[in-house]
């Protein structure tokens, strides 16, 4: 009841698809990272998700059925789709009002969430004298007013101190186990692979990857060893003889992609090369994940 | 169909809404301030000099506060609808409700109901502020066409609330709304209304104020120049559904 499906979902503006037949689930129980880089189109699928846009084609559903007909979508979906979702004359308690007020939600409860999120002492404030933090908090006490079971969060970590990222991956992770679904995107491997239990990696529009973080680790970071030696131009001549090569590292090391240390090593030893060190490695994550999205991202940053 | 009326929970998130921003809440208080201060301001200093002295027609003269109320009414009308389109609060209110006409028609009705309940109470109180200072050549409740006028009023700064309200939704923006409304019933109107007989008395403003004329020329009688503001009003509040109906948010 609490899972989200989008099956062959498009959503084209103009001549550009944003989203282009995507086909994915998301279940509860677990954490999901909704992975991609700036304009893959992750905030549009949550938006389409939500009825907030139309879908050029295609469904997003959460238990068989569309948002739009949900009686108690409140109780249902919490969502946080960007911190500027809020007027900024009113204060952040009678945002929460309104809110609750539209979902038969006790007042109670809107005091409850200003305290979990840690803005109870600014709820009589002005929205527009808060920090880009202050407001992520208070979108993310909107999202649990309802105590709803699915959770789709965007960008929550935006702006939020370090103190506010342990807080809110903590939550994320306590929601989750509590059995709901959790959604949450990022365009930073580093921070969802701290939290994840499950990737979504959209580019351009399009998905590239769904698997679970595990799976995500050990099929996508290659191997490879980093060496020292007396002797790099002869190494390298022996290595690319099999298709190797060798890469400068810092520190005088070198890098080899692709290969293992046990293998490396009888090459070395075959052709009487000096290796003074040598040890196996794996591509960082992050590495995988740029590689992965590095042919679809659109705004790829020049260096 | 009834799956899309408001609700009482929707409704009470739309009061909330209005109450809670500067703004359309100042607005609607200054709907009563503006039409009876001013009404009484202008009769205390003119309204006794001599007979006519605040125009031809002493209905229509006990209204003079009108000009400005219905700009606050304006001023409320456009802000309550205009809130949703500050930042990505739209896409808040839209996840709350769904359901977009049940969302608009909630909005409406708050603002609607709002206006009337504020403009009634202008009305009487302007008739009676008003002509509390005109001495001798006071009107009295109860003289031709005076019930006429009083809940006219109310209803004329209903409509103008609405039809600022609809246009905002078609927009999307208060300021653009309010920089074309507040110069056309000022100015515009105005203007072409002394310049041309035939037309200008079907705009929604000239059409409106009918209701607080005591007699009245032209093709229009005082309830039918405030049906065709009606219609006016109307016709910008659907096109708001239309335009709220259609759009990404
Ligand atoms: N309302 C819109 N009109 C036109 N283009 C849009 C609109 N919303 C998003 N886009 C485009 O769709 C693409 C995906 O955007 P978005 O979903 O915001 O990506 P992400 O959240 O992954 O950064 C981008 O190229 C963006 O410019
Ligand atoms: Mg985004």
């Amino acid at each position: 009841m609490n899972s989200i499906e989008i099956r062959e979902l498009t959503k084209a503006y103009g001549a550009h698809r944003a989203v282009d037949g995507l086909t994915f689930d998301v279940l509860p129980g677990r954490v999901t990272g909704f992975l991609g880089p700036n304009g893959a189109g992750k905030s549009t699928t949550m938006r389409l998700l939500l009825g907030l846009d139309r879908p050029t084609s295609g469904t997003a559903t959460l238990g068989g059925r569309s948002y739009l007909d949900l009686p108690d979508p409140l109780h249902r979906v919490g969502a946080l789709l960007d911190a500027q979702s809020a007027h900024g004359g009113r204060t952040a308690r009678d945002h929460l009002r309104f809110l609750a007020a539209a979902g038969s939600i006790p007042v109670r409860r809107v005091d409850e969430v200003l305290e979990q999120a840690g803005i109870a002492s600014v709820a009589k404030r002005r929205i527009k004298s808060f920090s880009l933090g202050m407001r992520q908090r208070l979108g993310i006490a909107a999202a649990l007013l309802g105590d709803p079971g699915v959770l789709l969060l965007d960008e929550p970590t935006n702006g939020l101190d370090p103190e506010g990222i342990i807080w809110i991956r903590e939550l994320m992770r306590r929601l989750a186990a509590e059995g709901r679904t959790v959604l949450v995107s990022s365009h930073l491997m580093s921070e969802t692979s701290a939290l994840a239990d499950h990737l979504i990696v959209l580019g351009n529009g399009r998905l590239l990857a769904d698997t679970s973080m595990a799976d995500f680790i050990d099929a996508r970071s290659t191997r490879r060893v980093r060496l020292r030696t007396s002797d790099p131009g002869r190494l390298r001549s022996a290595l690319a003889r099999d298709g190797f090569e060798l890469a400068a590292a810092e520190e005088g090391r070198w890098t080899v992609e692709g290969i293992q240390a046990e293998q490396l090593g009888k090459l070395a030893a075959r052709e009487g090369i000096p290796v003074l060190e040598l040890a196996d490695e794996r591509a960082s994550l992050e590495q995988a994940y740029l590689d992965l999205t590095a042919d679809h991202a659109q705004f790829t940053a020049t260096r | 169909m009834r799956s899309a009326l408001p609700t009482v929970p929707t409704l009470h998130s739309e009061w909330i809404k209005i109450r809670s921003l500067r703004g359309t809440l100042g607005g609607l208080i200054a709907v009563l301030v503006a039409t009876a201060g001013i009404q009484a301001l202008t009769a205390a200093a003119i309204g006794r000099s001599e007979d006519g002295s605040m125009g031809d027609d002493p209905l229509f003269a006990a209204y003079y506060g009108i000009s400005f109320g219905q700009i606050a009414a304006m001023v409320f009308g456009a802000g309550a609808v205009a809130g949703e389109f500050h930042n990505g609060a739209l896409r808040t209110s839209l996840a709350a409700v769904p359901n977009r006409t049940r969302f608009y028609l909630s909005k409406i009705a708050t603002v609607g109901v709002l206006a009337l309940l504020t403009g009634q109470v202008t009305g009487l109180v302007t008739f009676v502020a008003g002509q509390a200072f005109m001495g001798r050549y006071a009107l009295d409740l109860g003289d031709p066409g005076t019930y006429r006028a009083v809940v006219g009023s109310g209803l004329y700064l209903a409509l103008m609330a609405l039809l600022a309200a609809g246009l905002t939704a078609v927009l999307r923006s208060g300021t653009v709304v309010l920089s074309l409304l507040i110069p056309f019933v000022l100015l515009v109107s105005f203007v072409v209304g002394e310049a041309a007989g035939g037309a200008a008395q079907y705009l929604p403003d000239r059409a409106g104020q009918l209701v607080l004329h005591a007699r009245t020329q032209g093709d229009l009688g005082p309830w039918t120049g405030l049906g065709v503001m009606a219609l006016w009003a109307a016709a910008a509040v659907l096109g708001g559904w239309l335009a709220v109906r259609r759009r990404d948010a």
